[in-house]
């Protein structure tokens, strides 16, 4: 059902030895969400994600995944969840289709080599099914790591980095292909990437986190809107420009980046109106852009 | 003149002793060389220190003057010295000195005593002590000690081939103190503790006894040269 | 479920090169045994029984079949756990050098499942191994040597164990030796849980291995009590089959402690893992 709670993570906290990776983590994740879990690195997202998956066991808090505990429903939890951690890794030695009848058999679904051969022609990989896996590129792995996490018809997918080491084309790929996957079967997607542009293009939800504790949670819309953002304006003169906007608007930052371009930070509804400002003074304005938002947002929260 | 007459006494009756012991040999190896040839059925008892081995069978070939071929399907074990060697050995008179000692019941059978002494030095054999029942000309028990191998004694039991001197069962004694286990099998480092190690008897016995003889059939050279 | 992994992890063994590579090896060990003992087996034999030659003969086929298979087995029953450890050990490790472990333990299946097949697998692997050992040791010797009574040199003397009652030593022999290759299958597997590369597991059985039977074999005291605990204690138990009459109770004792040994050993591997944190 829409709106029921998938993933449920509260007060997280895990330590190795000295270290203290995770300090604080909370966020939920509802049905039907492509949730952006995102932080620097050594924030704590691969150990929280790991927690998620029964890999690392947390030392405090509670993870709840279809309203069950992993304490008494682990196989019913991990039989509906199909997941990347880091790059995807395969028996070598084993051809693409054996290491997918290998992950199936293991799944807690009946899959058919029928079903494993349409997986594959899928991900694109039909005729490299009999081929070892030692032979497999990056990206090939890859798209074969996305097959065996939906061989089974898992409910939620968690994909930890998953266009690491893509080239562009493989981004669009699984950009397109994690849409597909909530738009055409509803499937829930935790998604954690440094690809803050991409998060922000597919994610209609995300927790940010940081030196392991979780900072800011909830729509990406909504948190980014209520914000401030980071407007390029292109003119001829950016110095006569910004004198101009500083007069106008004493409170906001201007930044001025050449001759001819010049970086404000300003109030998302207010930008009309610094439009109509520019033109009702004359001045030639080439562009006028929000530039990077979520990834300015991203390192706002990151420093303050 | 006493006293000459007494040495010329103890002389010629030490002459007679001597020729009663040869005559006795010879009549004993008489009786041995009426056999060619034979094949017996030998049933093998070996009780020996150090040695656990289940009574086993083998078939006994020989030929005079020296063949001889033990063939069997398990192992079996036999004395090294007992079977031939005596009739090789006594056959040449002039290789020993034989010279008649006591008069000796063995097993209800009145025996003589025949010391058979080697005259060469390169003779394997130092010692030859042979109880032989004079009536029949047979050989009832034999101790045969040689240079390397210690001594060997032998008990004979005679049957229905006691004509040919064949006999039914012999009973070997055998020295076994020379016994020894190749020291790097004979450490087990598999046992833990320290275990009392009997010391070996002096003597083993192997008992053959002796069946289904086929004398003087005419046996092939061929049985002798085959490889098993 | 542990039926369908057990299943995983036999396709895995079998298609990795070094499962073969043990296979070979003893394959041609044991043909080079065979060799040698057809063309000079005499002298080895004479080397046994030469103490006893002075006063005996041995008479009948002492260079038989079963001879040779005794020969063999114990040779290489000093040699066969590191070909079992060479598979065994990189069991749970090695996947973990991999990553799969990381792909697996995201799955329905228990973290024990996932170890007990391992366990199983691994015990498949080297029952193959001690019955390929019998097959050529046994069968083949048999074949080219014939059959006939078998002498064994104990550390009490000599045993002759007539050929009709051999088979059954053989067969029981064979089933404690692999119950002794168990334990180091078990323990390398064991080791696995700990390490995060194959190499570790394997070095580290054969180091406990080696090291256990030097304590073993040391006349010092001090090692007494612990002596009749360790695994490579019992692990020439098989050789006791082959002694007159046979000491039924002290290989009972063996088996039991060797079956302790499996089932601790087992015991801390699914401990470990199931504690474990998969990081990699």
């Amino acid at each position: 059902m829409e709106g029921e709670t998938i993933i449920k993570v509260e007060h997280l906290a895990k330590r190795f030895g000295t270290f203290e990776a995770v300090k604080d983590v909370s966020f939920s994740v509802n049905r039907g969400d492509v949730f952006g879990f995102l932080g620097p690195n050594g924030a704590g997202k691969s150990t929280t994600i790991r927690c998620l998956l029964s890999l690392i066991t947390p030392d405090a808090g509670s993870i709840e995944l279809f309203g069950k505990s992993f304490k008494t429903d682990r196989s019913a939890i991990l039989s509906n969840i199909g997941s990347i951690i880091e790059k995807p890794d395969f028996y070598k030695y084993l051809s693409a289709q054996k290491n997918l009848e290998i992950f199936a058999r293991v799944s807690g679904a009946d899959v058919s080599k029928k079903e494993i051969q349409e997986m594959l022609e899928f991900v694109g990989l039909g005729d490299r099914g009999k081929h070892k896996l030692g032979g497999f590129s990056h990206g090939m792995k890859q798209r074969l790591g996305i097959a065996q996490t939906l061989l089974h018809k898992p409910d939620l997918i968690i994909l930890d980095e998953p266009t690491t080491g893509l080239d562009p084309q493989g981004i669009i790929e699984i950009r397109n292909l994690i849409l597909r996957l909530k738009n055409e079967q509803n499937k829930t997607i935790l998604l954690s990437s440094h690809q803050l542009s991409e998060i922000e293009l597919i994610a209609n939800r995300m927790v940010i986190i940081n030196q392991g504790r979780s900072i800011v949670e909830g729509s990406v819309t909504d948190l980014l809107n209520t914000q401030e953002l980071l407007v390029r304006i292109e003119v001829d003169n950016a110095a006569a420009t910004a004198e101009l906007l500083q007069k106008a608007y004493p409170e906001s930052l201007f930044k001025i980046n050449s001759e001819r371009e010049l970086e404000v930070t300003f109030v998302k509804e207010l930008v009309p109106e610094l439009g109509r400002l520019l033109f009702s003074n004359n001045i030639d304005v080439h562009a006028i852009e929000p530039t990077r938002k979520l990834e300015d947002y991203f390192m706002k929260i990151i420093q303050a | 003149m006493k006293k000459f007459l007494t040495l010329l006494i103890i002389a010629i009756q030490f002459g007679v002793l001597a020729q009663d012991a040869n005559d006795i040999i010879s009549k004993v190896v008489t009786k041995l060389n009426t056999v060619n040839d034979y094949t017996v059925v030998a049933n093998v008892k070996a009780n020996i220190p150090m040695i656990k081995i289940l009574p086993s069978k083998a078939t006994i070939y020989f030929k005079q003057k020296d063949k001889f071929k033990v063939v069997s399907k398990g192992i079996v074990i036999l004395p090294k010295q007992g079977f031939t060697e005596i009739n090789g050995f006594l056959a040449n008179k002039n290789s020993y000195l034989a010279v008649a000692g006591d008069s000796t019941k063995i097993g209800g059978v009145m025996t003589k005593l025949i010391n058979v002494v080697p005259t060469g030095e390169n003779s394997e054999i130092v010692l030859a002590k042979l109880w032989i029942d004079t009536k029949r000309s047979l050989i009832i028990k034999s101790q045969i000690t040689t240079k390397t191998n210690g001594s060997v004694t032998t008990t004979y039991t005679y049957g229905d081939k006691a004509a040919f001197g064949l006999p039914s069962q012999l009973v070997f004694e055998i020295d076994v103190k020379a016994f020894k286990l190749p020291k790097s099998v004979a450490a087990d480092i598999n046992k833990t503790t320290a275990e009392k190690k009997t010391k070996p008897g002096k003597k083993g016995v192997i008992t053959v006894t002796l069946t289904d003889y086929k004398v003087n059939t005419g046996l092939s050279d061929a049985i002798f040269s085959k490889k098993k | 479920m542990l039926l369908k992994n057990t299943y995983n992890e036999f396709i895995k063994i079998l298609s990795k090169p070094r499962s073969y590579l043990g296979i070979g090896a003893l394959t041609l060990l044991v043909g080079i045994i065979i060799f040698a003992m057809k063309a000079d087996g005499r002298s080895i034999i004479s080397f046994v029984t030469s103490s006893f030659e002075q006063t005996l003969t041995f008479n009948g086929d002492v260079l038989n079949g079963n001879l040779i298979a005794f020969i063999i087995l114990q040779m290489l029953i000093v040699h066969i756990p590191l070909l079992v450890a060479l598979v065994t050990g990189d069991l749970i490790s090695g996947e973990a050098a991999m990553g799969t472990i990381r792909m697996l333990a995201t799955k329905p299946i228990s973290r024990t499942q996932i170890v007990l097949s391992k366990f199983i697998a691994g015990a498949m692997y080297t029952l193959f191994l001690t019955l390929w050992l019998g097959f050529f040791a046994l069968f083949v010797s048999r074949q080219i040597f014939g059959t006939g009574d078998l002498i064994v040199l104990n550390s009490d003397g000599l045993v002759i164990l007539q050929d009709a009652d051999i088979l059954w030593r053989f067969g029981l022999g064979f089933c404690v030796a692999f119950l002794a290759l168990l334990t180091v299958s078990t323990l390398s597997i064991a080791l696995s849980a700990f390490a995060e590369n194959s190499i570790g597991p394997i070095v580290s059985t054969m180091a406990i291995i080696i090291l256990f039977t030097i304590i073993g074999s040391l006349d010092v005291t001090v090692f007494d009590n612990i002596k009749p605990f360790l695994f490579t204690t019992h692990m020439a138990s098989w050789r006791s089959f082959f002694e007159d009459p046979v000491p039924f109770s002290a290989i009972m004792k063996s088996i039991v402690i060797l079956v302790v040994h499996n089932i601790l050993l087992a015991a801390i591997a699914v401990y470990k893992f199931n504690k474990k944190d998969i990081t990699s």
